[in-house]
């Protein structure tokens, strides 16, 4: 074994870069939440930005190693140790074996994630793609572990630990991490039923601080707040939901789909996340401060390409330092 | 031919956030309706075929959302393209469509609302097995859940609203009954429908080479089974 969780974390799952192209048979994207720290955390250890890795929530885990590989950690912040002296995130990590890991108090954000050097083994085996992805669908059941959250006692083991990785230690900027905070603000365009919703309605929607309520999860963000009422009740006809919607149940307070989230959905929706905003999603955590912006499709698509542009400047413009294991 | 003139002015794109359109028709859900949404989707992933920036095209009762990878691809030309497609003639989908038959056991043990839906429709229990495997129903499309068939043709006279409390867990192969719709439930997830009886067939067969048993515009029919048949086939499945 060479990656030994002692403990698991609060919801700890096998990710990657998620299925495409079978919503039309109900099956979701998945994959890391935060695909921006995905990618950081997979450059770090010379992977590809979509390979699989470690997402963990609120709680982070605590790991043995007993082989000598490369990690990294990004996304949110937490008090981290290696072998009880702290260690940075966003940075290629070289362990040893006997080296001790702890994700220690959570400082920010929700969602932390852990890449290695080389292919992750379970019981001897290389783990296998479920519907061309290993990502894990924790509600349904499937990807991963047998479709299930990592627990406490778990060992992993890495085959080649320098085949697919480069053979260099890297760093990431800190000045090049978008950390939003406990208020974050998340930009949207147009829904298909946006223009169902009276002036009121989107007035109560993008001038109030909804927060974050805590049976929120991979599907969905849930938030507490003034509820946008309906005088009737709007019927519409079931259709395609992907990430990033802003439904409005009947009790009027707003559901954010998510990875995991259904495919098809019957609730109108009042707007629509923008996909740079997406990875935002990730780390909100349980009381923290949503407010709405609604921006034009040209301004998405400029905050889109800023935002590709931020991530491989980070990602080239970083220092790659010589090896020196 | 006749779908020409049904679909013209019956049909507007609008936005679906930065990466997405939606298609939607302001017509009732049909059989012919499913047919051109079907074929507006096979021709779209013709017409694209190994573009990157196309990445789901999703059917719905009335609707096709089309998600596209924003930088790479423009909604402009797609708008266009769809405009274009729904002048021509879209009946010709060609599809091979199969009757399913799909064993229920509708067993009290397996059928914890039954005799709710019994006594909300004011008939018996073999009445309602009765009336629930008498139709094909048409697959309209997959989603909600991996496998989740939406179906077409419930018997008016089994319809009946959602639980006002979901239920927590609701063990794959449930067969339900929610307002107008009856489906089965692809895995365990929590749910507000009437729960009727219990297939032991797999919906999401993880790891086969076809997960899935139906498609869009295939028909699927409900075949009473025993107790004792239910628990045989469930252990072949297992």
């Amino acid at each position: 074994m060479t990656i030994h969780f002692i403990k698991a974390g609060l919801q700890t799952s096998i990710q990657d870069g998620g299925r495409q192209g079978l919503m039309h048979q109900g099956v979701s994207t998945s994959g890391a939440m935060d695909t921006t720290a995905m990618a950081m955390a997979n450059w770090l250890v010379g992977k590809a930005q979509i390979s699989a890795l470690f997402e963990f929530t609120i709680i982070g885990p605590v790991i043995e190693f007993s082989q000598n590989i490369h990690i990294s950690i990004t996304g949110a912040k937490f008090e981290l140790t290696l072998n009880n002296l702290p260690v940075s995130s966003y940075q290629t990590i070289h362990v040893k074996a006997g080296d001790k890991l702890n994700f220690g108090k959570r400082l920010q954000g929700a969602r932390a994630y852990m890449a290695f050097s080389g292919d992750l083994l379970f019981e001897n085996k290389v783990l296998q793609d479920v519907l061309g992805s290993k990502a894990t669908h924790l509600t349904a059941g499937y990807g991963g572990i047998n479709g299930k959250a990592i627990r406490d006692n778990t060992n992993f083991s890495i085959d080649f630990p320098e085949r697919k990785s480069q053979v260099s230690l890297r760093n990431i900027d800190h000045r090049n991490v978008a950390y939003s905070g406990h208020n974050c603000f998340l930009r949207c365009v147009s829904a298909p039923e946006s223009s169902l919703f009276n002036a009121a309605q989107q007035e109560r929607f993008y001038h109030q601080t909804f927060k974050v309520h805590p049976n929120s999860n991979r599907m969905g963000l849930r938030l507490e707040g003034e509820p946008i009422n309906f005088h009737r009740p709007m019927n519409i006809s079931s259709s395609g939901l992907i990430q990033g919607s802003v439904q409005i149940p009947p009790s009027g307070l707003p559901i954010i789909s998510s990875v995991d989230g259904q495919t098809i959905g019957g609730y109108p929706r009042i707007a629509v996340v923008i996909s740079a905003d997406l990875d935002k999603l990730a780390q909100l955590a349980p009381n923290d401060n949503v407010i709405f912006v609604k921006v034009s499709q040209a301004q998405a698509l400029a905050i889109l390409k800023n935002k590709q542009q931020q991530l491989s400047k980070a990602l080239h413009g970083s220092a790659t330092l010589p090896i020196r294991i | 031919m006749s779908n020409h003139l049904i679909l013209k002015n019956s049909y507007r794109i609008v936005e679906n956030g930065d990466s997405a359109i939606t298609l939607l028709f302001d017509l009732p859900p049909s059989e012919q309706l499913t047919k051109v949404i079907m074929q507006l989707s096979f021709l779209l992933k013709r017409r694209f075929p190994e573009t990157p920036g196309l990445s789901e095209l999703i059917p719905a009762y009335n609707s096709l959302t089309i998600c596209f990878n924003p930088l790479e691809f423009s909604v402009q030309p797609l708008k266009s393209l769809i405009d274009e497609l729904l002048q021509e003639d879209l009946t010709g989908y060609v599809y091979q469509a199969s009757l399913i038959e799909i064993p229920v056991c509708y067993h009290q043990s397996l059928a914890p609302d039954i005799n709710f839906i019994a006594s909300h429709a004011g008939i018996n229990v073999q009445d309602v097995i009765a009336k629930h495997t008498q139709p094909e129903y048409l697959v309209h499309m997959l989603g909600f859940l991996p496998g989740f068939l939406y179906l077409g043709g419930l018997n008016p006279e089994l319809c009946c609203p959602r639980k006002q409390v979901p239920k927590l867990r609701i063990a794959s192969g449930s067969v339900g009954i929610g307002g107008d719709q009856t489906g089965i439930y692809p895995v365990a997830s929590p749910g507000g429908w009437h729960i009727i009886g219990q297939t032991p067939v797999n919906l999401f067969a993880v790891g086969t080479e076809n997960p899935f048993i139906a498609a869009p515009l295939d028909r699927v029919k409900f075949v009473e089974i025993s107790l004792a048949e239910f628990n045989e086939r469930s252990e072949q499945v297992t």
